[in-house]
């Protein structure tokens, strides 16, 4: 009996020339009759006329589908014919295997394959095979899930435990532990540091020490972020960002970690290794001005941000090929004084998490409009918190711009390995002698640290009369030096 | 009371312990028991125990295991000895087949307590066929357990934990390793024996991890001595259990040390090598300071004896990938 | 070779089975042992009788009807999308029913996936093997309980298993126990014309011989694995092979529940008192196709199935109840009957089989546990319940 099923149902075909639907004008059998092939069963109207439908097979009526007057589209199941009477209890035609079992096409069209034999339809939705079911085609289409689930690593991925599988009556012997791990702490499983392989690498790139850092991510691993904070010598936003909590003694405790500490330290050491010396100077930059809101006025320079600071760089940069030993290291390690040929010149920035000093290397090859680029594009990422790690390193003069706290100098002390440091104070109208008369000018104060090891009295002193001599009269200092 | 035995011998009283103690243990294999098998593995077990519990079968590994199948059925212990790795595969289907999924298509209510005993390896200077490590084909399979013994004291207890045992069980032995001696307690009472489905920390060290199983586990020892005059102490895991795995002791490790090696003589392409690796990089990622890496033998077929040294993983070839894992 | 002198070779076997079935004509009759012909009529067989009361008779033909409606009935179910695949036993009623009652209590059976007929024998509900065809289980039973092993669908693999099974009542002092009333205990292995070309299978015969196993081997000859003939199995009858291996074989007309029987019955003591090994080849024919996927129309002609229709097994019992006014149509009604409700009773309990719980995919896996799997388990049931309209 291939091919034929057990419940067949009868589908409203198509009476004539593209007919979509009909009317059931009246049923000739009732369920439970028994049919033979090719009785009378319906009477239906179409749009043309009333037409009479025999049975496709023989068999028992189990179930009619649509009351007479009721309109039906055309493809719809109408009846169903159990075409085995007399083999028993007839299954649940309401089960998805019956009316799966109607989507089988009886009369296949040319080239198809029976259904019920390989290659065919099957119940289902499936095509026949020789072994089970058959393969079903699904859509491809995801199923909701509830919420946001986890990411894998966060999820409790099992932790293996050792195998201990017999049966349960032995007893485990007291077997020789390797060295207890220590308890975790700090993010420290095992007692070793945990942090991402690319972290580790991005750590021994920037030279920071994973052990002295407390990690923000999971399982209290060290992320990228904690090694680039630490990495650029400032720490999160300082404690005086937000307003502290003081305990019922009236103190708050703030533990000393992670990139504080790390900058602490460094401080600590550059202060108390290199002989600081600071010499100031005041200095009448209204020429410096001036050339400002020149530049300002110029085609070329109207989409840049210009400021004295720009100048003050380059009053720098023109000085020290004249003095190269302010822009050198001591390395006590080696026994030697490195003397660097390119300036990577520092910009301190006071930014959101801090104060960092980012770097423009090789900025002494600079023309003035790159240089100028350079300094607002070190700003402006810096301000952002995107400054690169290898923009934070390899730095050897730095200018730190106390002016835009409203202060007049200061005594900076120097970024770890360098050997001088400018701070460039506020410009503020003051009283001046100048051409012999009393007159307001723009006046402002330098004040160079700098490592007394490498750097003696005469030399920061006439480094420094460079600088400002320049600040006084840059176009003058250009014609000069270049 | 300790003796000195040679891993073969430990196997051999192994055996003897496993038959006195249960009358439903019967060996069945090719030339074990007039001969007392190629390797005198089964040495002087048929004169004690009779034939008809130690069978010369015909040479035919499929009907080995498939008549294992039935006398398991029929409520008996087998243990087969397959005579060398490279000719396990005509009983393949038995083992994957059938071995391996009786017990779970009864829904547990068949029991196939049945041990195949297969020596493995190279490095004995055999022809073709005669230095396979198909560890990983039956690894793979679900309704298998895979265990490797790698010094006589692990043979003497594993072989009887593994007869006990009412999983079926693939046990390999490491046939360059059969005639190597080494302490055995063989008056220990088995319940206080080492668990057979756990790995174990052989040696401690702090600067790197190297796991090995059955013939390697030597080689990763020998290596660890090497180092140690280098100035690198290396900590040593036996695997012992394949399938399944017990990497606990193994991620213990890696945490501490931040290093791992794995040292294999099956090729590294599929091969159990690859499992750790995924799975120590899964649990232990925040801890590696390198990848992971594999020691094996290469992806070809064994080579001919006389090059066959170049090809297995030797002490100079792993402190070459501990080397390589400083160079992260 | 000379006169007198034993011969030391065997000649080629002619191929008149195979020329015959080239040229179109019908395949020349076997020889093989019949006690009851395709019209009803017993006939003597010098080696081999059945002494059956009235009542057993009526039995037999009662066991033959059920087997064949309850096969019809799964078959019918696999139509309707209720199992994924049916192995039907049409045609082969005989040789299992006849085969089936011929063991006794304590004989186990291992059989393939096609012994319907000898599970019914056996006393065993035969909604068992059910649940692998609709693919609710794997088919797993204890072997132990009903001394029948589960179905093996690897070809031939059994046959070892029943071989080793066998050894195995003979190491338990089960063999050669002496009398008609002895416990003592054989095996029977059931396999087809196509799994006598595995090496398994022949193995087995290897394994049985040499430790002269209990065993009885009972290939079923229905002419085709899926679509290849006989011929592409072998080049001398099948039941002549166990001659080269060393133990007796013989040919039974599988279509003949009498002589199935009484050869099956034979060949069981033989074994059972330690005679060692024998194989039966129980001539037949597979009436339907392989599975209920196969169209056996592609590759056998319609003529060849009407000549094996004339030769029906159930047909020809009928006949002889008839003839020997054994039974009236009110038996014949009430065989009907009951094979009615058996095969609705039977129906009924498939479409209400439950589907499997996913969750029980990981258990039974090890008789020890193991934890990969209890990771993965755990694992799964977080994955699951993470969907929503999930139980949890």
């Amino acid at each position: 009996m291939t091919g034929v099923a057990r419940i067949e149902q009868f589908k409203l075909p198509d009476l004539g020339e593209g007919l979509t639907e009909g009317e059931i004008l009246k049923w000739l059998v009732a369920v439970g009759d028994t049919v033979t092939l090719n009785q009378p069963i319906v009477e239906v109207e179409t749009a043309k006329a009333a037409v009479e439908i025999p049975a496709k097979w023989a068999g028992k009526v189990t179930q009619i589908f649509h009351e007479e007057g009721t309109t039906v589209e055309v493809g719809a199941p109408i009846i169903a014919i159990d075409t085995q009477p007399d083999a028993g209890d007839v299954p649940d035609t309401s089960t998805p295997s019956a009316a799966a079992l109607a989507a089988v096409e009886v009369a296949p069209a040319e080239g198809a394959v029976e259904p019920g034999l390989i290659g065919g339809p099957a119940p289902g939705g499936r095509t026949a095979v020789l072994v089970g079911y058959g393969p079903r085609t699904a859509a491809a289409k995801r199923r909701p899930r509830k919420g946001v689930p986890e990411p894998a690593a966060a999820s409790a991925a099992p932790v293996e435990a050792p195998a201990r599988v017999e049966p349960p009556a032995r007893v485990e012997p007291p077997v020789p532990a390797p060295v207890e791990a220590e308890p975790v702490d700090n993010g420290r499983l095992g007692g070793g540091v945990l942090a991402k392989p690319p972290v580790r690498k991005l750590a021994k790139d920037l030279g920071v020490d994973l052990g002295t850092l407390t990690g923000s991510g999971p399982q209290g691993s060290i992320t990228r972020d904690d090694v680039q904070a630490a990495a650029s010598g400032t720490g999160p936003a300082p404690a005086a960002a937000t307003a502290p909590t003081f305990g019922a003694d009236r103190e708050q405790r703030i533990p000393i970690k992670g990139v504080r500490k790390l900058m602490a330290e460094n401080m600590v050491a550059s202060a108390f290794t290199a002989p600081h010396v600071t010499m100031f100077l005041q200095v009448d930059v209204t020429r410096t001005v001036r050339a400002v809101d020149r530049l300002r006025g110029m085609r070329d320079w109207r989409d840049v941000r210009v400021s004295p600071l720009l100048i003050v760089a380059k009053a720098i940069l023109t000085a020290i090929p004249r003095y190269p030993m302010v822009n050198s290291t001591w390395s006590g390690d080696s026994g030697e004084i490195v003397v660097k040929e390119y300036v990577n010149l520092g910009i301190a920035a006071a930014t959101e998490r801090g104060l960092i000093v980012p770097n423009i290397k090789d900025a002494g090859r600079l023309p003035l409009r790159e240089l100028a680029d350079a300094m607002n594009a070190l700003v402006d990422t810096a301000r952002s918190g995107r400054t690169a790690p290898a923009d934070m390193s390899g730095g050897t003069f730095t200018i730190t711009n106390v002016g835009v706290f409203g202060v007049d100098t200061g005594t900076p002390i120097l970024p770890p390995g360098e050997a001088a440091i400018l701070a460039f104070g506020a410009i503020r109208e003051t009283p001046w002698v100048h051409k012999g008369k009393i007159k307001v000018r723009q006046v402002t104060t330098l004040g160079l640290s700098f490592d007394h090891r490498i750097i003696d009295g005469e030399l920061g002193s006439r480094f420094l009369r460079d600088v400002a001599a320049f600040l006084a009269d840059p176009e003058a200092a250009l014609l000069s030096w270049g | 009371m300790a003796e000195t035995l040679t891993l073969g011998k430990a196997l051999n009283i192994g055996l003897r312990r496993a038959m006195e103690r249960d009358p439903k243990v019967i060996l069945m294999g090719e030339d074990i028991g007039k001969l007392g098998g190629v390797f005198r593995i089964t040495d002087g077990l048929q004169k004690d125990f009779g034939d008809p519990r130690v069978i010369d079968t015909p040479l035919a590994e499929s009907g080995i295991i498939g008549t294992a199948v039935g006398l398991a059925i029929r409520g008996y212990r087998p243990v087969c000895e397959i005579q060398f790795d490279g000719f396990v595969y005509p009983a393949f289907d038995q083992i994957v087949s059938q071995v391996a999924k009786m017990h779970y298509r009864s829904q547990g209510k068949v029991r196939l307590p049945i041990v195949i005993r297969i020596p493995f390896g190279g490095g004995i200077g055999a022809v073709e066929h005669h230095s396979e490590s198909p560890e990983a084909y039956f690894s793979h399979t679900a309704g298998l357990k895979v265990v490797a013994c790698a010094n006589p004291a692990d043979a003497y207890t594993m072989i009887q934990q593994a007869i006990e045992s009412d999983d079926p069980i693939v046990f390999f032995e490491p046939k360059r390793r059969y005639w190597e001696k080494g302490e055995v307690d063989t008056d220990a009472p088995l319940s206080d024996a080492y668990p057979l489905h756990a790995s174990r920390v052989i040696r401690e060290g702090q600067d790197a991890t190297v796991l090995a199983y059955g013939p390697m586990v030597r080689t990763a020892l020998d290596a660890a001595t090497a180092a140690a005059e280098d100035g690198r102490s290396l900590e040593v895991v036996d695997l012992r259990t394949l399938s399944p795995l017990d990497l606990g002791p193994v991620f213990d490790s890696v945490r501490r040390t931040g290093r791992c090696v794995v040292v294999h003589e099956a090729p590294s392409n599929v091969g159990l090598g690859a499992e750790i690796v995924a799975r120590i990089t899964q649990e232990c990622f925040y801890s590696l300071e390198a990848p992971v890496l594999r020691v094996t033998g290469f992806n070809t077929p064994y080579p001919a004896a006389r090059v066959e040294e170049e090809f297995l993983p030797d002490l100079d070839r792993v402190l070459d990938a501990v080397d390589r894992t400083y160079g992260w | 070779m000379a006169k007198g002198e034993p011969s030391v070779a065997t000649k080629r076997p002619e191929d008149k089975t195979a020329r015959a079935r080239a040229s179109g004509d019908p395949p020349a009759e076997p020889e093989f042992v019949q006690l009851l012909t395709p019209d009803g009529d017993r006939v003597e067989h010098p080696d081999y009788a059945v002494d059956f009361t009235d009542e057993e008779y009526r039995g037999l033909y009662r066991d033959l009807v059920i087997v064949r409606k309850l096969d019809a009935e799964a078959t019918a179910l696999q139509r309707q999308g209720e199992l994924g695949i049916w192995a039907s036993l049409l045609g082969q009623e005989a040789a299992q029913v006849g085969s089936g009652r011929a063991l006794r209590e304590q004989d186990m059976a291992f059989p393939t996936y096609r012994e319907h007929g000898v599970l019914y024998c056996r006393g065993i509900d035969p909604i068992m093997p059910l649940g692998l065809f609709r693919g609710v289980d794997q088919g797993g039973w204890d072997p132990n309980e009903f001394k029948f092993n589960m179905y093996t669908i690897v070809i031939g693999a059994q046959t070892l298993h029943a071989t080793g099974y066998a050894m195995g009542v003979a190491l338990d002092g089960k063999v050669g126990n002496g009398g008609p009333d002895s416990d003592s205990e054989a095996v029977i292995a059931y396999f087809g014309d196509g799994a006598s070309a595995q090496g398994d299978v022949n193995e087995a015969f290897v394994w049985a011989t040499v430790f002269n196993a209990p065993i009885v081997f009972f290939c079923q000859n229905n002419q085709y694995a899926i679509s290849q003939p006989i011929e592409r199995q072998t080049r001398v009858p099948l039941y002549q092979r166990a001659a080269g291996f060393g133990f007796p074989g013989i040919r039974v007309d599988g279509n003949d529940v009498l002589a199935s029987y009484a050869v099956t019955r034979a060949a069981l003591d033989d074994a059972r008192h330690g005679q060692g090994p024998s194989l039966i080849e129980a001539y037949t024919y597979r009436m339907g196709a392989h599975t209920t996927s196969d169209d056996p129309t592609r590759y056998r002609i319609a003529s060849e199935v009407d000549a094996w229709q004339a030769k029906d097994p159930i047909k020809r019992v009928r006949l002889y109840l008839e003839k020997q006014e054994l039974a009236d149509d009110g038996f014949f009604a009430d065989v009907d009957a009951q094979a009615q409700r058996e095969a609705v009773h039977l129906r009924e309990r498939v479409l209400s089989m439950p589907n499997p719980d996913p969750a029980q995919m990981f258990d039974n896996v090890y008789a020890h546990g193991s934890p990969l799997l209890d990771s993965e388990r755990a694992e799964f049931a977080e994955y699951v319940a993470s969907f929503e309209g999930s139980a949890h």
